[in-house]
């Protein structure tokens, strides 16, 4: 772990006099870790440098690129925050030509904790720590093994629990709407707990994250009732790559489904009528 | 056992002169279809179909017009690219995807109209009511 900090903190060293900044975390006083912008006019800083917890990378570079547009920006990335980063990029949230991009590959047990199936990164031109390969997503899994009634019975007992706080909304480094979904009280209706069935909130949040979801796990980590929605995210961004070949974050060139016309072939895979 | 209500979105160019075309040939269909007239399949987002399954109805029904023949060229693209997805969502929340039917009928397709309904239909009838499986 000190190796890779080590590594890491050398390598933002040399980035820092050809970038603006250099986003990554920092270790503040009372040993709170938060994101920090980097700055060549301090390297003091650099001394604080920290890896872990993660935190929504993308939009936090959003934000910082927001107000500085003209900037040239470096950013410590994990392998899923660089696909949010590349997604972003996308949807015109993020100006890829103005970020450098560290890579910073996960250690086997950040990959187990995540649950994740690719914890390195592949567009970063540098790159800190040893490439692993990622790890079986044993809930998910168990989750596709269940009978239809069993899966509804799961979803009832995980979604009952939910207080609706919109943590997972407000975390999630994909969602950048100004006005959302799910805040209309024709779609999600305000004073109602538990929510009945079907849970709105969480199935139009669900289809909102269709081929946009990098399976970074950030709304899992926040939620206080502890529900596992990622395993919805993962098999539709599975079924996603089977039916219309999209990766999320995969590709800098390729653009998302929603964003394109297809041509009728492409719905081959669909399953629809044709 | 009571009979299945289900909601047809019918966009207005193509699959609703496809009903207008089934009653004209005089075809018999089941009456258990509420059709709704909308300018374009692809108006019906996720959330106007998941909220249909909220107020109770046991079935929905996207039906358009053929990839191609978009009277907005490319409206029904939207449904091809988003109700597959919804299908596999209702699959992994524990909710039958057959309760979510899309298909391309044109105006002159009367009769495709009224197979599409019998056959639905026969489906949701075959299913227990949504009321039981959410409670």
């Amino acid at each position: 772990m000190s190796d890779r900090l080590n590594d890491l903190r050398q390598a933002v060293e040399r980035l820092l006099p050809e970038v603006d900044g250099v986003v990554a975390l920092k270790q503040g006083p009372g040993g709170i870790v938060a994101p920090h912008l980097f700055q060549r006019e301090q390297p003091a800083d650099l001394a604080a440098l920290a890896l872990w917890p993660k935190y929504p990378v993308p939009d936090t570079l959003k934000i910082i690129q927001k107000a500085h547009p003209g900037s040239t920006l470096a950013v410590v990335c994990r392998g899923c925050e660089e696909r949010g980063i590349v997604e972003m990029a996308k949807h015109a949230q993020i100006d890829l030509a103005k970020v450098r991009m560290v890579g910073l590959q996960c250690v086997a047990d950040e990959a187990t904790f995540c649950r994740c199936a690719k914890p390195f990164t592949a567009h970063a031109t540098v790159t800190v720590g040893d490439k692993i390969e990622g790890v079986p997503d044993a809930l998910t899994d168990a989750f596709l093994t269940k009978s239809q009634e069993e899966k509804l019975a799961f979803w009832k007992e995980q979604f009952t629990r939910c207080i609706k706080c919109y943590g997972c909304r407000n975390i999630c480094p994909q969602c950048f709407c100004n006005v959302c979904a799910l805040e209309d009280e024709t779609w999600v209706e305000t004073g109602r707990l538990p929510m009945p069935m079907p849970p709105m909130y969480h199935l139009v949040r669900a289809m909102h994250m269709t081929a946009k979801c990098v399976a970074c796990r950030e709304c899992e980590e926040t939620c206080p009732a502890g529900i596992p929605m990622a395993i919805q995210f993962r098999l539709i961004a599975h079924d996603v790559q089977q039916m219309f070949g999209y990766e999320t974050g995969a590709v800098i060139d390729q653009k998302p489904p929603q964003l394109l016309v297809l041509e009728e072939g492409d719905y081959a895979k669909t399953g629809l009528p044709h | 056992m009571p009979e299945p209500k289900i909601i047809g979105f019918l966009c207005n160019w193509c699959s609703y002169r496809g009903a207008d075309t089934a009653g004209m040939a005089r075809l018999k269909y089941p009456p258990n279809v509420k059709i709704i007239r909308v300018p374009c399949s692809g108006r019906i987002s996720p959330e106007l179909v998941l909220r249909t399954f909220r107020e109770g109805a046991d079935g929905v029904m996207v039906l358009g017009c053929h990839i191609g023949d978009c009277h907005y060229s490319t409206g029904n693209h939207r449904t091809a690219k988003r109700m597959p997805v919804l299908k596999k969502l209702l699959e992994y929340t524990g909710i039958d995807p057959q309760r979510l039917y899309i298909n391309w009928v044109s105006a002159a397709e009367g009769e495709k109209f009224a197979t599409v309904i019998t056959e639905f239909t026969e489906t949701m009838r075959a299913l227990p009511p949504m009321s039981e499986v959410l409670r």
